[in-house]
C-alpha cells in the first residue's frame, strides 16, 4: 500500500503535492497577521475530478484537511495546523456566462476581480467586492460569505449565489440550490455559504451578475470630529438613501494612507472622512448627490468633494481599498478587527473605541463600512514589545465586548475562523452553538473539514444527547417557563 | 429590562419538549390564514402562533425591526408607515397573515425581485427546535457572518425544523415618489421572452413588474387584456425618466397604487395556487405552460414577474387537478405547489428524497413532530 502523499501524487501529479517544511511555510498564514500554523502536507488539484478524487482519498484515510482559496482571509480560517491543506486556486475556469439571465458558473479558484473583468464587456459585474478582490477567490468568498464596500446596496455573497455543486468531506458530490427557477426544499445554499470550509468543498458556483450602473458619483466629505461623521452616516441611512457604498476613515487611517504610495488626497487635518458612492440610473442621481451633500453638511462636514471622472473616483477608492496595506508603514504588526453594531450606535461605539485606545495607549485606526455599521478598528503595533502587545490584546478584547454589548456581532465579513472563536460564547447561547454543531454534523459528521474552526469545540460535546438526557442538563430556558 | 419575548417563548419550548418526548405530532400555524398551504400534515394538535404577537424593538434609524413571530404584516406595515418605512415583503395573500408564516414558507410578493426575498430580508431569529431547545441565530445588525447560518436554513423550511418565535427584519425607506403604470402586452411566447430580457436590461430596476392575465386584469377592474403592472420609485426626476422608458414597452396608463394590494389579495378564496419558474429568458415558455397547465381547473388566474422568471397561478371553485399535475410533471423548470385541494395531493409524486435535508430534519426535529409531511419528501417514511 502506498503512502497518502503517494496516492495524492498519483491523482494530481508529483509537483502538486508539497511535503517539505520549507515549501509548506508559505501556507502557514493567511492575511491575518499573528498566526503561523503550518500544514504537514499540501495538495493542489487542477480539476473538478481531481478535487473529488483527493477528497475521497482523504476520506478513505480519515485525514482532516483545510480547504484554501487564495489565503487572503482575515480570521485564520484557512490555516491547517499540522494537517492537510487542500489548495483550490488552480481551478480558475469560468465555465459559462449567461448575459441575458445574468448568471455565471465558475470554478472555486476564479479570482473575484477576474470574473468582473470577464463579464464587463457585457455591461455586467460581480457585485460583492472584498478589498482583496484582486486576489481572493469565489470559493473563498463563498466559504466566508464575503462582503465589501458595495455590499451596502448590493448585498453580500449569500445574496448573489444561486447554486453550488460541492463535494462533501465523505467524497459524495451534491447539488445545492437551483439556477433554473425558484428554490424548493431547504435553503441549502444559504446554509453552505459562510460555512467557512467546514461543510465541504465547492466544485462550481453559480453566481448572479449585476448590471454595471449607468452612472456613478463618488463623494468625499471631511469632518473635524468623528462624532459628526458618525452622525452624518446615521442621517443618510435614516433618510432612506441607499448609497452603493458609505465608508469611514479616521485621522489615524487618513495619515497612514496619505504617507503611503496609495495617497488619495484625503485631508490630513480631518478627524474623519466619509467616502460616499451613489450609483444607478443617471437621471435624478445628481438630485440624490445634492440631498446627501446637504445632509452631511448639516451634520458638520467641512467640505464635500464630488468625483464623477473615473480616474478621480479610482484614486479616492484606492486609498480606502489599500488602507490596511498602508498601515504596514506605521508599525511592523497589525491587528485587524471586524465587528458590527446597529448603525444608530456608531457615534457611541466610536467614542468608546477612542476611550479604550487612549486608556491602553494604543493607536486605533478605524477604516470601515459605516453604512452597514461594520467596524474595522485596526491597531498597528510591535509584537516584539511584550508590554505593547499585551495592551493591544486587552484593548481589542474590550472593543469586542463593547460591540456585543451594543447589540452587535463579532464579525460582519471576515468570518470566525480561529481568531474569533473566543468570542462565540459571549455572542451565542449554548443551545444555539449546539444547533450550529448539529448542522455541521450533517455535512461533516467526522468533523474532518477545517476542524477546530468557527464553533468552539467545547460547545459541541453534548450534541447527541437524547431529549430526556437534555432535560437533565442545564437548559435554563426550559426551567423558567 | 423587560422583554416580552422571554416570557412567551418558554411555554413553546416546554410544549415542544414534551411533544418530542411523547412523539405527539403538531401542526404549526401562524394566523391560520394559509392553513391550506403545503401538503397535508399528519398531526394530533395545532399550535397557533397568532397570539404570540407584538413589536419587541423598532429602531427606525437602523431600519430594522424585531417582532414576535405571530405579529401580522398589517401591524408591521402600520408601525413602519408612521416612520416612512416599509418591510417590502408584501407577499401574495395580503397582510392578514403573520410574519412568522411568511418567513417559514418563504412567501414572496411583487417587490421581491428588486427588494429581496425573505432570505434576503431576515437578519436574525429565535426558534424552538423540535426537541424544545431555544436557538437564537443571526442578530439585529444588517451584516453578520458569526457562526453557521441557521437563519437561512429556517427561512422556507415550512416549520419543519423549528417553530420561529421572534424575527428581526431589514426595512426600507419608502421612496420619495412612487407611481404605477399599466402597460398593454401581447402575450405571445416569444414576445414575453423578449419582454423579460428587455426588463432585465433596463438601466434601472423597477420596484415591481408583474404581468397579469386578461382574467386577472378584469378581476382587478381593468379591461380583459394582458397587462404589465410596473411600480416605479425614486426621486421625482428619476421617476419621470423611468416612466418615459416604460412607455417604450407599449400603451400605458397610470393606475392607482391600490392595485398592488388588490393584486396581492386577489387569490382570497382560491382553493389551489402554484408557481412555475425557470430562467427569465424563457418567461414566455413558462407563461404559456402555466396557461395550458391551468386549463381544466375552471376559473383560474395567472400573474408573473418576467424579470424573475416566475409565474403564479391560482384557481377557484370545483377543480379537476389532474391536468395541472400532468403539466407540472412534464415541465422542465421548477414547480412549487403552494396549496391544493386535499384530494389532489395524492396525484402529486413525492419530491425526490434529499439525504442532506433528511439528515437536517432528524437533527432539528428528531421525533419528526413538526408539520410532518409538509415538505413532500417524507410522506411514507
Amino acid at each position: 500500500m502506498h503512502s497518502l502523499p503517494d496516492r495524492l501524487r498519483a491523482i494530481v501529479g508529483p509537483r502538486r503535492v508539497l511535503e517539505r517544511p520549507s515549501e509548506l511555510l508559505a501556507y502557514g498564514s493567511d492575511a491575518l497577521p499573528g498566526y503561523q500554523k503550518n500544514p504537514n502536507l499540501a495538495v493542489f488539484p487542477g480539476s473538478r475530478d481531481e478535487v473529488i478524487a483527493v477528497v475521497r482519498e482523504l476520506a478513505k484515510a480519515k485525514v482532516p484537511y483545510v480547504p484554501r482559496g487564495a489565503g487572503t482571509g482575515l480570521s485564520g480560517g484557512a490555516l491547517a495546523d499540522g494537517i492537510v491543506l487542500l489548495g483550490l486556486h488552480r481551478l480558475r475556469r469560468i465555465l459559462s456566462v449567461d448575459t441575458v439571465n445574468q448568471l455565471a458558473v465558475v470554478e472555486p479558484g476564479v479570482v473575484n476581480a477576474s470574473l468582473t473583468r470577464a463579464v464587463s464587456p457585457h455591461g455586467l459585474h460581480y457585485a460583492p467586492d472584498p478589498s482583496s478582490q484582486a486576489a481572493c477567490t469565489i470559493g473563498g468568498n463563498v466559504a466566508e460569505n464575503a462582503g465589501g464596500p458595495h455590499c451596502l446596496k448590493y448585498g453580500v455573497t449569500m445574496n448573489h449565489v444561486v447554486a453550488i455543486s460541492a463535494v462533501l468531506p465523505n467524497g459524495e458530490v451534491v447539488s445545492l440550490g437551483n439556477a433554473n427557477g425558484e428554490n424548493t426544499g431547504y435553503d441549502l445554499v444559504g446554509a453552505f455559504v459562510g460555512s467557512e470550509g467546514c461543510f465541504g468543498v465547492a466544485l462550481d458556483v453559480t453566481v448572479r451578475l449585476t448590471r454595471i450602473p449607468q452612472a456613478v458619483r463618488t463623494m468625499l466629505a471631511d469632518f473635524m470630529s468623528i462624532d459628526a461623521a458618525a452622525r452624518a452616516v446615521s442621517a443618510i441611512v435614516a433618510r432612506g438613501i441607499v448609497p452603493a457604498a458609505l465608508e469611514m476613515m479616521d485621522t489615524a487611517t487618513i495619515r497612514a494612507v496619505e504617507a503611503s504610495v496609495y495617497a488619495a488626497g484625503y485631508p490630513v487635518d480631518a478627524a474623519a472622512v466619509l467616502l460616499i458612492e451613489l450609483d444607478g440610473f443617471a437621471e435624478g442621481l445628481d438630485d440624490d448627490v445634492a440631498l446627501v451633500t446637504s445632509l452631511v453638511t448639516d451634520a458638520g462636514a467641512r467640505s464635500v468633494r464630488v468625483a464623477s471622472a473615473e480616474a478621480e473616483r479610482a484614486k479616492l477608492w484606492q486609498g480606502r481599498k489599500k488602507a490596511f496595506g498602508a498601515m504596514g508603514r506605521v508599525a511592523p504588526h497589525l491587528v485587524v478587527q471586524d465587528a458590527v453594531v446597529p448603525r444608530t450606535k456608531l457615534p457611541a461605539i466610536l467614542a468608546t473605541i477612542g476611550e479604550i485606545g487612549t486608556r491602553y495607549r494604543v493607536n486605533v485606526c478605524n477604516v470601515f463600512h459605516a453604512g452597514d455599521g461594520n467596524l474595522h478598528p485596526n491597531i498597528p503595533y510591535n509584537a516584539l514589545d511584550h508590554d505593547e502587545a499585551g495592551r493591544v490584546h486587552k484593548a481589542m478584547q474590550e472593543i469586542m465586548e463593547a460591540c456585543i454589548a451594543a447589540g452587535g456581532s463579532i464579525t460582519g465579513e471576515h468570518g470566525v475562523g480561529l481568531d474569533k472563536l473566543r468570542y462565540m460564547d459571549a455572542l451565542f447561547t449554548p443551545p444555539t452553538l449546539r444547533a450550529m454543531c448539529d448542522l455541521r454534523d450533517v455535512f461533516d459528521p467526522e468533523r474532518r473539514s477545517n476542524p477546530g474552526k468557527t464553533i468552539p469545540v467545547h460547545s459541541c460535546r453534548e450534541w447527541h444527547a437524547t431529549p430526556a438526557a437534555r432535560t437533565a442538563t442545564a437548559d435554563p430556558s426550559l426551567r423558567s417557563g | 429590562m423587560t422583554n416580552p419575548a422571554l416570557g412567551m417563548t418558554n411555554p413553546i419550548a416546554e410544549k415542544l419538549h414534551w411533544a418530542c418526548v411523547g412523539e405527539r405530532k403538531l401542526r404549526v400555524v401562524g394566523a391560520g390564514r394559509w392553513a391550506k398551504a403545503g401538503r397535508p400534515v399528519r398531526s394530533e394538535e395545532t399550535i397557533s402562533m397568532a397570539d404570540h404577537r407584538g413589536i419587541v424593538e423598532y429602531v427606525a434609524g437602523d431600519l430594522t425591526m424585531t417582532v414576535l413571530a405571530g405579529t401580522t404584516l398589517e401591524d408591521i406595515a402600520a408601525a413602519t408607515a408612521r416612520e416612512g418605512q416599509w418591510l417590502p415583503l408584501d407577499p401574495w395573500g395580503g397582510d392578514s397573515g403573520t410574519i412568522g408564516a411568511t418567513v417559514s414558507t418563504a412567501t414572496s410578493g411583487p417587490f421581491s425581485h428588486a427588494m429581496g426575498l425573505p432570505r434576503d430580508l431576515v437578519l436574525g431569529m429565535e426558534f424552538v427546535t423540535g426537541d424544545g431547545h431555544v436557538v437564537r441565530s443571526g442578530g439585529r445588525v444588517v451584516k453578520n457572518v458569526a457562526g453557521f447560518d441557521l437563519t437561512r436554513l429556517l427561512v422556507g423550511s415550512w416549520g419543519s425544523l423549528g417553530v420561529i418565535t421572534e424575527l428581526t427584519v431589514r426595512l426600507r425607506a419608502r421612496p420619495e415618489h412612487r407611481e404605477t403604470i399599466a402597460v398593454s402586452i401581447a402575450p405571445t411566447r416569444t414576445g414575453l421572452n423578449d419582454l423579460a430580457a428587455t426588463l432585465r436590461a433596463l438601466p434601472f430596476a423597477p420596484m415591481a413588474s408583474e404581468l397579469v392575465s386578461a382574467q386577472l386584469a378584469q378581476r382587478l377592474g381593468f379591461d380583459a387584456t394582458v397587462l404589465l403592472l410596473v411600480s416605479l420609485g425614486g426621486n421625482e426626476r428619476a421617476v419621470r425618466a423611468q416612466r418615459a422608458a416604460v412607455r417604450e414597452l407599449g400603451d400605458c396608463v397610470m393606475v392607482d397604487e391600490g392595485v398592488w394590494t388588490a393584486l396581492r389579495s386577489a387569490d382570497g378564496e382560491a382553493v389551489a395556487s402554484w408557481r412555475w419558474s425557470q430562467l427569465p429568458s424563457q418567461f414566455g415558455d413558462t407563461w404559456t405552460t402555466a396557461d395550458t397547465g391551468a386549463r381544466g381547473l375552471g376559473a383560474f388566474h395567472l400573474h408573473g414577474n418576467p424579470a424573475r422568471g416566475v409565474v403564479r397561478a391560482f384557481a377557484f371553485g370545483e377543480q379537476q387537478a389532474s391536468p395541472l399535475v400532468r403539466a407540472a410533471s412534464a415541465f422542465k423548470g421548477t414547480v412549487n405547489l403552494e396549496a391544493m385541494p386535499a384530494d389532489a395531493w395524492p396525484l402529486v409524486s413525492p419530491e425526490a428524497p434529499n439525504a442532506l435535508a433528511q439528515s437536517i430534519r432528524s437533527k432539528f426535529d428528531p421525533a419528526r413532530i413538526l408539520n410532518d409531511g409538509i415538505m413532500g419528501t417524507d410522506r411514507d417514511q
